[in-house]
């Protein structure tokens, strides 16, 4: 047993030290020295907090986060309570459709609006032009609409989760002790399941906070970190690694903090209740039944609007950045006409991660959730570290760390690979052990008790018991690999280009809204049908591997 | 202080009647024990009281208010679940108080009235505890505290003692009843612990698929059961198939099981099939007393502490229990012979079916 449990935790450690823990580290020394060299000194923190720029910059992107956050909890939960307990139409495909923001490219959706209410939008020019003016949905505004409407699922999930393990005797009781259903819900089912609603919420600020995709496209001017952090690095106008990488350790203590309050919070207060089975369906009246029904129905749809409108606008032709009412496949045969090679790339780079951070998950994903203590907690929580790192500043400490030396990888796919594969193991982690939980660990031991080693009981009996488990995780890896840009942005090069970085070379240009739409719908596409196409499969494990 | 009175209700689920056409009175401050075999229609029946099912025909008072359209919110019963049901995100105070806040009863009562329930349970002190910090015994306290502090009309027990353990539940089953006898409270209680029930019970209604077999005081119903299955059910009877022989103006000869018992009173005309049921305390072993005697073969004997069960056969090989006092000295091994002295008066005779 221990055999191949050390091999497991030292070979996984030994990773997450090479490609996580030493590049982070050159980014903090970094952001330690000017220039780059000389003696410690905390000058760059000193510069920053001195520049309103950057402390702007830092306040936007916090009071955005905090707003994505409650406007997340707010859909969110009584999203959760509809689905978990009263009986929609369409609840199936309602419930799917609900989980489809979560993968699909948040950039995307802030693309779509932009192509809406944005300066030269349809909906824009149309108000415009039956004199109706419109606010700006630039900066704070589009941010928040953005983050609310593509991270609600973070909350709805677990919240659902959360609703459904309520025994239904909880609610009688507090039926049978004289409060009303309002009264019920108010003083013990919303309590009951808040933990739960509040772990996804801090989920949704740490997303919404790292996330470089939307506010690149919607922050127009005004400064927002992640946004800054790439510029500061990778621009050609105001390069400056050393203070890219204090505020990048600024990001990282900040999405550390909020995800160690989460775990700390969810550690104290988990309220079981221990549902024998799932509280049955609320009796409404038609009136509220049909209320909830097109709060429900419309919540999805408006989340879903902005990349069906996208998906539409694509096979309209422009006329350079101006739209015009005729259909075509002009947008997609520019996309095309320059090279499919960005395309192949996306697939090839999304499969080869999937691969690998299934590989290295499984395994890990046991391990952990089989042994407490030890090695083990040490690789639980290091293992869980990539959740607080945004892509962008993991890029840059891959960069430093493997530019050139005793390996050198920058230029070539499998940085690539490795910053996905690093970014996505918190995700194959958490689904592999969402299964082993599943599985009973005396079956292990009635394997190794005949004889069979360890390790081959791993091999033979519970990867197959987990294998149904994994392909859903590792379809779930793939797309989001698939729409990835913080990180890509930062490591690609022209040889390995991808479509999400061409999606932002459209949109950088400027001249480029038709192609950049075309990218966008296929980036929806290879998104969305992979995970129709295996929802049944992936619902079960949604909710745990939050 | 309120009579329940259950007219002709009936629940179905699908094409099952849970609950068939039952009627039945609980009078005021009696413990009344709903008891049978899980799916019998009693947990269902006890949610109908509490509001939680619809009543689809019949109708239910509380002395001459009909109750069975208010909202459950609205019934003022007490109901102890059988898993507690205490709130988790509430302190032991929280969960006394809380029917007291729903009710607006005055804030500056509620900390009286709270300690006081809870000193009634043995938890005083407790109040400002998490349920996750108590014990399951600690748990089903507080649920009654609960109840208790908002002064019921009824109270209502489903399964209160199934989760926990053999010692504890003795203990609680007489708190429970010396809470319920105390406070002179309506109760009605739900078990399929046949032992609990004829502990507990001032009376007991036996059902049986949704259909009312018995109803009686415990003592009535454990020895004058009056179907196969009511005896059957209590006390684990043996019950012998036999046929009827004549009657000597006295008592009538049963052939049964390759001998023959007596039981007092025609029962039935000759050549009838009959069930009879001997309970196995009826049954001891003969040293030499007259009357009627059982012959049997010794299979195998459990010792129980107090008593001690014995496996026989009788002639034809259909195996019986006998309880015997522990003391007694049953000598040999399996296969000895043994003879069985009984009462015909506690021989209870049903036709067959």
């Amino acid at each position: 047993m221990k055999g191949f449990r050390y091999t497991v935790t030292f070979g996984a450690l030994a990773l997450l030290a090479l490609f996580l823990l030493y590049p982070l580290s050159l980014v903090l020394n970094a952001s330690l020295r000017v220039n780059g060299t000389g003696a410690v000194t905390l000058a760059n923190y000193l510069q920053i907090f001195a520049s309103k720029y950057y402390v702007n910059s830092i306040g936007n992107s916090m009071i955005a986060a905090a707003l994505a956050t409650v406007g997340a909890a707010l859909i969110g939960t009584p999203l959760a309570f509809c689905l978990a307990r009263v009986d929609l139409p369409g609840k199936t495909v309602l419930l799917t459709l609900a989980t489809l923001p979560l993968v699909l490219p948040s950039f995307v959706a802030a693309y779509a609006l932009v192509l809406l209410f944005g300066h030269a939008g349809i909906i824009t020019t149309g108000l415009r032009a039956i004199g109706i003016p419109i606010g700006s949905i630039y900066g704070l505004t589009g941010i928040t609409i953005v983050f609310s409407l593509t991270l609600y699922p973070y909350v709805l999930m677990p919240a659902m989760a959360g609703f459904k393990a309520i025994d239904i005797s909880i609610e009688e009781a507090a039926r049978n002790l004289g409060g009303s259903r309002m009264h019920a819900f108010r003083t013990v089912l919303l309590p009951v399941a808040m933990p739960a609603v509040l772990a996804g919420a801090l989920l949704v600020f740490i997303e919404a906070l790292e996330n470089f995709g939307v506010p690149v496209v919607l922050a127009e001017d005004r400064p927002f970190l992640a946004v800054d952090i790439f510029k500061l690095f990778a621009g050609e106008a105001d390069n400056n690694p050393a203070a890219a990488g204090a505020l990048s350790v600024l990001l990282i203590a900040s999405t550390a903090i909020v995800l160690l309050v989460q775990r700390r919070y969810l550690n104290r207060r988990r309220f079981a209740t221990n549902a024998r089975s799932i509280p049955p369906l609320l009796p409404l009246s038609p009136g509220w039944r049909a209320v909830a029904t097109a709060f429900s129905w419309g919540t999805v749809l408006l989340s879903l609007f902005p990349f069906l409108a996208v998906l539409f606008i694509s096979f309209l032709k422009f006329r350079g950045p101006v739209l015009t009412w005729q259909l075509g496949f002009s947008n997609y045969s520019l996309l095309l006409a320059g090279s499919y090679q960005p395309l192949y790339n996306t697939l090839m780079l999304a499969t080869v991660t999937a691969l690998v951070a299934t590989l290295l998950g499984a395994p890990i994903g046991y391990i952990v959730t089989r042994h407490r203590g030890g090695l083990s907690s040490v690789l639980d929580v290091i293992g869980m570290v990539p959740f607080a790192v945004s892509g962008t500043v993991l890029a840059i400490g891959l960069i430093i760390a493997f530019n050139s030396g005793f390996l050198t990888l920058t230029g070539g796919w499998l940085i690539l690979v490795i910053a996905y594969v690093v970014r996505k193991l918190p995700f194959s982690i958490r689904s592999a052990s969402a299964i082993v939980h599943q599985i009973e660990p005396s079956l292990e031991e009635a394997s190794i008790n005949l004889g069979v080693s360890p390790f081959w009981t791993f091999v033979t009996m519970t990867v197959p018991l987990m294998a149904s488990g994994l392909v859903g995780g590792m379809i779930l890896v793939w797309i989001t690999a698939a729409s990835e840009l913080s990180s890509t942005i930062v490591l690609y090069t022209s040889r390995w280009s991808t479509m999400t970085v061409r999606m932002y070379q459209f949109l950088e240009g400027g001249e480029g809204a038709g192609s950049a739409s075309a990218a966008a719908a296929i980036l929806i596409l290879f998104t969305a049908g992979p995970l129709l196409l295996v929802h049944r499969r992936l619902r079960r494990q949604d909710a745990s591997m939050l | 202080m309120t009579t329940i009175r259950i007219d002709r209700i009936t629940r179905t689920f699908g094409t099952v009647r849970a609950v068939d056409d039952v009627s039945l009175t609980v009078d005021e401050g009696k413990l009344f024990t709903l008891l049978g075999p899980s799916g019998c229609g009693k947990t269902t029946l006890l949610r109908m009281i509490a509001g939680f099912a619809d009543v689809e025909a019949g109708s239910i008072w509380f002395g001459d208010r009909r109750i069975d359209s208010l909202p459950a919110h609205q019934r003022n019963i007490g109901m102890v679940f059988q898993n507690y049901a205490i709130f988790p995100n509430l302190t032991v105070e929280g969960n006394v108080a809380y029917g007291l806040r729903a009710r607006k009863v005055n804030p500056a009562e509620i900390p009286a009235r709270v300690a006081k329930a809870l000193e009634r349970v043995r938890l005083g002190g407790y109040g400002p505890r998490w349920p996750h910090q108590l014990s399951g015994g600690q748990l089903q306290r507080v649920a009654i505290a609960r109840v208790l502090v908002i002064e019921p009309a009824v109270l209502l027990f489903d399964e209160p003692l199934s989760n926990l353990d053999a010692q504890l539940r003795t203990q609680m089953r007489v708190e429970i009843r010396q809470l319920q006898q105390a406070l002179g409270l309506t109760a009605v209680y739900v078990t399929h612990d046949q032992e609990e029930a004829l502990a507990i019970s001032d009376r007991i209604a036996i059902l049986r698929a949704g259909k009312i077999e018995q109803i009686g005081s415990p003592e009535e119903i454990y020895q004058r059961p009056q179907t196969a299955f009511v005896a059957e059910f209590l006390g684990g009877t043996n019950m012998l198939p036999g046929v009827a022989g004549a009657f000597d103006g006295q008592r009538t000869e049963v052939a049964t099981c390759g001998t023959s018992i007596s039981v007092p009173g025609k029962v039935a005309e000759a050549g009838q099939k009959l069930l009879l049921s001997i309970r196995p305390e009826a049954l001891r072993l003969a040293e030499g007393s007259d009357g009627p005697l059982l012959q049997a073969k010794l299979v195998l004997r459990e010792f129980l502490g107090q008593i001690q069960r014995l496996h026989a056969t009788l002639p034809d090989g259909t195996p019986i229990r006998v309880s015997a006092l522990g003391g007694h000295q049953v000598g040999g091994a399996a296969g000895t012979a043994l003879a069985f002295a009984y009462d015909p008066a506690q021989i209870i005779a049903y036709l067959a079916p």
